[in-house]
This record gives structure tokens, sequence and C-alpha cells, in this order.
């Protein structure tokens, strides 16, 4: 193999890891988020969330993980306002979570307009993996990246053995299904749906911030150009598993990176149907997905988007 | 504690309250939202309304941006109605300025003007509600979610539009930028006001369409077969209305309004294609539609409110330098107490004693 070949294309998988994480920790949030029956739509307004609050943290303090955690706090608070209206007042779903998409592009450009083009100084650095870093080819891919790539690693195998073999899981999953037997069993479904919806959130402004305090250490009106709408359809396509997520964050994290690499190698295929294809990629994969499940029957909880009163007749 | 009861009929006095005081509810939220930024809300309101309604000529500019308006949350309101949650108006908004601004651009320069005009506008009707019937099939027959694929066709679009404009549609005299060259009078939708207004007949457009889709709604057939399916999708097929045909024949009505909204006002406001063609409006369309309570003719004064409430923010941007996403952050809160305010409107809530088990 020609070795300059072999390197660039090393350097374009270690881009799609980074893109990836991106895309896998509000997929990995609304994974869980949408097993207790709650539809958050909301990913894209709380990722800017993140990414605002988190540049603004690492801003102030000079800390870029401080930042994250602010990034996340900031994002947790406004899912709580998803899970109160959603889950307490019974509102509808789908609108309030497009209100909470409106919201966070709102406030953060609000906010943003005197920090729009400044720089972070102190970034999140990459941290190779001793000895995990010295294997080829997978090494410089996987384990030459930064402590948040590896947390979501982390979280993925956490989530899944969670999810699929604890009691914690076993309730979780069935308060998405049917709310009123895992009542009857004694399972807290309001307080099951308040955190999951909270904890969906953090993991969404966490991805939000990983954009600012690290991938790209500046901020601008709406850094996230979309990528919470394809965190929402990737959890289609994860079929609400959290190792599935994390095969779907990198694939298209891999097309990100693909796409910038093309952009930035000049080639003949215009820049905007290469901006485009990550959209259309969703698209398409999106439509396959949902006639998938509907085929194998496998994973939507069935009361997703139902909300849930014990006294209702 | 508390208790829940299912009403059949919201009264009015509710239904009047609850948007009346969300909208109260928002202007603070946005209040309090400037107070941390240190600006003086006080100020910021007084310019906004001074913004849309100061003069003549500034309540003309408000029309403008509710002629979109009206005629996008007209058709939201048809479709919400049968649950089908169309958040795809900006990309049926860009198709529809893309598709008649090409008989503008490429057409025969020498057609009649009111045939001209009344071909783009069809073209442009056609386009956004094509956009618009793409979900609506995939939600009919393999249950896709429309939020999602309307969202990404909002990008889609936005990116063809793009394409367009720095490839072929570009005017070789624009210096690069990405504009096209300038619509020809024949292609200018006529405004309906002495210079400097910018208010067209697309206002006529906006007004005809909330009558029509009202009378579709409470007095035609379809409109009740759509509530039916909106209440209850499986009462619907027992009862055999045919769930996909009236989904696909809303989202068409809804797509097709939003992409006469587009190229209604790149004709006769802008009058030349260019990446900015205010596609946002689609968004807050969708706000418009839920504050009137899906109700086209409500949907009209709302969207000459959320009309006045954009236009006055970008006076505040020009001149305060208070940045248009306060805009953004007033119609979200004013959205999420609308949503809270559905406990009250849907349920009736009253207290009992606790009973010891």
């Amino acid at each position: 193999m020609n070795p300059t070949f072999g390197s660039i294309l090393i350097k374009v998988f270690a881009g799609a890891v980074e893109s990836g994480t991106i895309l896998l920790l509000p997929t990995l949030g609304e994974v869980l988020t949408e097993r207790s029956g709650v539809l958050n739509l909301g990913l894209e307004g709380l990722m800017l969330i993140g990414a605002f609050f988190g540049f603004l943290g690492a801003m102030k303090t000079g800390n870029p993980y401080v930042g994250l955690l602010l990034g996340m706090a900031a994002a947790a608070a406004a899912a709580a306002i998803h899970a109160f209206i959603c889950v307490t007042l019974r509102g509808n779903q789908t609108v309030t979570g497009l209100a909470l998409s409106i919201f966070g592009a709102g406030l953060t450009s609000f906010y943003g307009d005197s920090w729009v083009s400044q720089r972070l100084t102190t970034a999140i650095k990459p941290m190779a993996v001793p000895v995990l870093s010295r294997i080829p080819i997978l090494g410089p891919i996987f384990f030459s990246q930064d402590l948040i790539v590896y947390a979501a690693y982390v979280l993925v195998a956490v989530f899944w053995f969670l999810l699929f073999k604890t009691k914690i899981g076993v309730n979780l999953r069935a308060v998405g299904e049917n709310a009123k037997a895992a009542d009857a069993m004694g399972v807290n479904v309001v307080g099951t749906r308040y955190f999951w919806t909270i904890l969906g959130g953090a993991l969404a402004g966490a991805g939000g911030a990983y954009i600012t305090c690290c991938i790209h250490p500046y901020w601008l009106n709406g850094i996230t150009s979309g990528k919470g709408w394809i965190a929402v359809a990737l959890v289609v396509f994860a079929m609400w598993n959290p190792f599935n997520a994390l095969v779907g964050g990198f694939l298209f994290g891999s097309i990100e990176a693909l796409q910038l690499q093309l952009q930035a190698a000049g080639t003949y295929i215009n820049s905007a149907l290469l901006s485009m294809l990550p959209y259309i990629t969703t698209f398409v994969v999106i439509i396959v997905a949902t006639v998938i499940v509907r085929v194998r029957h496998v994973g939507t909880p069935k009361e997703l988007g139902i909300p849930y009163a014990r006294e209702e007749k | 504690m508390l208790r829940f009861e299912k009403r059949d009929k919201t009264p009015v006095r509710l239904r009047v309250l609850v948007p009346i005081c969300s909208v109260l509810l928002g202007l603070f939220v946005g209040s309090v939202v400037m107070l941390f930024a240190r600006v003086n809300p006080l100020r910021v309101y007084e310019a906004v309304v001074k913004g849309a309604f100061g003069s003549a000529y500034t309540f003309s500019e408000t029309l403008v941006i509710a002629v979109p308006l009206i005629l996008i949350s007209a058709g939201l309101c048809l479709v919400y109605r049968m649950k089908f949650f169309n958040i795809g108006a900006k990309g049926q908004y860009i198709m529809g300025a893309i598709c008649g601004s090409y008989l503008a651009l490429f057409g025969p320069a020498t057609m009649p003007r009111p045939l001209l005009l009344t071909l783009m506008m069809v073209l442009g009707t056609v386009g956004g509600a094509l956009w618009a019937i793409i979900p609506a099939l995939l939600k009919a027959y393999w249950n896709v979610n429309e939020v999602i694929a309307t969202l990404l066709l909002n990008y889609i679009a936005s990116y063809i539009l793009w394409y367009l404009m720095y490839g072929t549609w570009r005017d070789q005299r624009s210096h690069g930028f990405p504009l096209s060259k300038s619509f020809a009078l024949n292609a200018q939708l006529p405004r309906i006001l002495p210079a400097p207004s910018r208010l067209h007949i697309g206002l006529f457009f906006g007004l005809a369409a909330a009558g029509i889709v009202w009378i579709i709604i409470r007095k035609t057939r379809f409109g009740y077969e759509g509530r039916v399916l909106g209440e209850n999708e499986r009462a619907a097929r027992y009862a055999g209305i045919n769930v996909f045909k009236t989904i696909i024949i809303a989202a068409a009505i809804s797509g097709g309004l939003a992409g006469l909204a587009g190229i209604a006002h790149t004709s006769a406001v802008l009058r030349i294609l260019q990446l900015e063609i205010n596609s946002d409006y689609g968004y807050t369309a969708i706000i418009a539609a839920w504050l009137a309570g899906l109700d086209p003719l409500v949907a009209v004064g709302v969207s000459v409110l959320l009309a006045a409430l954009e236009a006055g923010g970008y006076q505040i941007q020009i001149v305060m330098r208070v940045p248009f996403g306060i805009v953004g952050v007033i119609e979200s809160a004013i959205l999420f107490c609308l949503l809270a305010g559905e406990i009250v409107t849907h349920y009736r809530i009253s207290l009992t004693r606790r009973l010891t088990a």
C-alpha cells in the first residue's frame, strides 16, 4: 500500500471518529430518553445550548473540561423544561421539541452575538492511550483521540449493559413499553421519564460542547448545523440500541469526514452537493431503517410520545 | 390531590385566555433574557412596537412579512389537525421560490405579464406541493416519521438553492456574488401601495387561502374526515376514511401554500433570487398556526402580530444592536406556555381529598 495514501486514509477515519462522537453523544442520550417513552425532538436546540455555554465556560475559566460540564448542565436544564411540559403537563411532545429547538437557536444567537468568531486558546487536546495507540491502523484511528471520545466508548458499553442487563434497564424499558403495567409493578413512571429526559439533554449538551471545546474551538451562530436532527434520525437507525448508536455515529462521522476531505482536496464535485451529502444520506437511511423496524418489529418503544396519567380512565 | 378529567369541549373563555397569557409570559421571558444581557427590555419593546406599527410605511412592511406567514400557517392549520406534523414549510417555501423563479429567469421574455405571473405562481405552488408530498407518501406507506423527513428536506432544499446560486443560475455580472439576474418587470408580482412600500397582491392570496382552508375544515366532507383522522386514526379507518389520500392531499395543500408564499415573496418583494430569501418564515408560521389554535382565520391576526415582532426585531437589530435571536427566544417561550396551557384546555382539574388507603 502506498504509505502516503494509507496515512491520509487513517487521518480521514480518525476525523470520522471525532465527527462521529459529536453525533454519538446526543444519539445515545436520545436512545435512552425515547426508551422511557419521551420523544425529544429538541436535540438541535440542546446541542446549541451545550455548544454555547460550553464555549462560554471554557472562555471564562480557561478550562475546556469545566466548559464541557457547564454546557451539559445548561442543556440538562433546558431538557427539564421539555420533561415538565411533556411529562407533568402532558403537552404535545412533537411541538414542544420543536419549540426547544427554536429556543436553543434563539437563546444562543442572542447571547452568542458578541462572541462570534472568538477563539478558545485552551481547547481539549488529544491524549493517546498507552499501548493501545501503538496498534497499527486501529491505534491512530481509535486510541489517539481525546478524553471525550474515550468517555463515549465507555458510555456506550455502560448504557448497553444498564439497558439490557440490569433491573434499572428493565424498569426503564417497561416505562416506555407499557407505563400502566410499570406503574402497577411499582416503578416510578414520572421520575423515570424525568431522569432519562434530563440525562439525554445533558448528553446532547455534551455533543454540542464537544464541538466548541475541542473540534472547532470558536463560536458561530448555529454551529451545530443540523447535527441534532441527524442524531434524532440516527436513533431510528440504531433501533433504540446503544451499540448500534455507536455504529451509526461513526458511519455518519465517516460521511462527514469524507465530505470535508473531498472539499479540502478541491475535487470537481460541487461543494453545495458535498455539503448536502450528510442530509441526503440521513434521509435515505431513515426511510430504510423505518421499513426494517416495521418488518422486524424491533426497537420502537410502544408508548413513545404518549403521556401517562394514573387517574385517567 | 389533583384530579384530571378529560374535557369534551374547551370553553371559549379558556381558548382566548390561554393564548393571551402565553404571549404575555413569552414577552416576560424575553425580558428576563434581555436583563441578563444588561439590555433594557422596556426600551426594546417600545422600539419593536415603533418598528412595527410606528408609521404607515413600517406597518406596511409588517404586512409584507405577514403575507407569507398567513399563507403558510393556513396550510399548517389543515395538516396539523390531521396530526401530520409538517415542519418542512421552510423547504417547501424554497422549492416554490426556485420553481417559480425558473420561469422568471429562463422563461420566454415576451410572454404577457398576467400569463407569466400566473404560470410562476402555479409552478411555485406545484414545487412546494411536490416537496411536501414526498414525506406524506413516506408517512402514508411506510410510516416514516414526518418531522424528521420534512426537516431533512429543509436542509436539502437549502443546499439545492445554494447549488443553483453558485452555479448556473448566478448572474454573470454579479461579480461572483450568489445572486440571480433581477426579475424583469413582467415577472414582478404587482405591489399595491405607492413606493417605498413593498406590500403586494400576495396579501389577497393569503386572505383567500385562509378563507378557503377555513371552509375546507368546517364545511367539507374532506375537512370533517381530516378532523376524525386527527382525533383517532383507528376510528377513521373503521369509518371507511381513506387515510392515505387524506394525508397526501392535505400535505399537498400545505406545501403548495408554502411554495406560493416563497415565489410570491421572491417575485414581489425581493425581485431577485438569492441565498437569503427569508425562508425561516416557515418556522415562524408553525408558531402562528399553533397560537391560533389551528384556526386559519385566527391565524391571519396572529400572523400579523408575529410579523410585527419580526419586523420590530429587524429594527432593534439595526438601531439598538440587539441581536435578532431574542425574537426566537420570545416565540419559543410563547409556544412553551401554549403547550403547557394545554393541560387546562384539555382537562378539567379539580382538587380532591386524598383517600387514605
